[in-house]
């Protein structure tokens, strides 16, 4: 798992019966200090709960479509956790939701 | 199995389930010889880690399932050990002195 911050929303009518009903968000990963690293990625939203802006941890791989109610779906990446904070011991922490 | 460091938490109230009640660490992955190697995991804590120890990392799902008693769910990375010691050699063959990093 790796930490994120939600940057956009997905809107698909036309998509794989299995992603149905399954929220789609644009996250851009973020390194252990909070800096954006990598691409971004749209992942599914398992809590249906992350709003715009928000630090969240995000899992990848076969355990993301574990995240759904319907485990055999074609989900790659999912949102897994709301941070409420992040804190690190020597260099300051990532920063919680702001 | 990785080696990593604890370097801090994630404190988190709106998780997967599977996450309840279990306490979210923030690892560098590190090399033998205890430097970051690049990158960094958040892993469950299944063996009371603490912050600056050196741990080992399972990161794969069926697993961390199995660890956890769980059948299900979004979960593939764990701390599963307090590292003491590494002591690293050369490869090819010829192992050279080992020489020993504290954990």
């Amino acid at each position: 798992m790796q930490l994120a911050r939600v940057v956009g929303t997905v809107v698909a009518t036309v998509k794989t019966p299995g992603l149905e009903g399954i929220r789609l968000l644009v996250i851009q990963p973020l390194d252990r200090h909070g800096r954006p690293s990598g691409g971004s990625v749209v992942a599914a939203d398992a809590l249906h709960t992350a709003g715009p802006d928000e630090l969240v941890y995000f899992v990848a791989a076969r355990e993301a479509a574990e995240a759904m109610p319907d485990p055999f779906v074609p989900v790659d990446h999912a949102i897994v956790g709301i941070v409420d904070a992040v804190a690190t011991d020597a260099d300051g922490a990532a920063g919680g939701p702001a | 199995m990785k080696l990593a460091r604890v370097v801090g938490t994630v404190v988190s109230t709106i998780n997967a389930p599977v996450f309840d009640d279990r306490t979210l660490l923030l690892c560098d992955l590190v090399d033998p010889r205890g430097a970051p190697s690049g990158g960094y995991l958040i892993a469950v804590d299944t063996v009371g880690a603490g912050p600056g120890e050196t741990v080992l990392l399972i990161d794969e799902g069926s697993s961390a399932r199995q660890i956890l008693g769980v059948k299900s769910g979004p979960v593939r990375t764990l701390v599963v050990g307090i590292v003491d010691d590494v002591v690293s050699g050369e490869v090819e063959g010829r192992p050279a002195a080992p020489q020993r990093t504290s954990g």
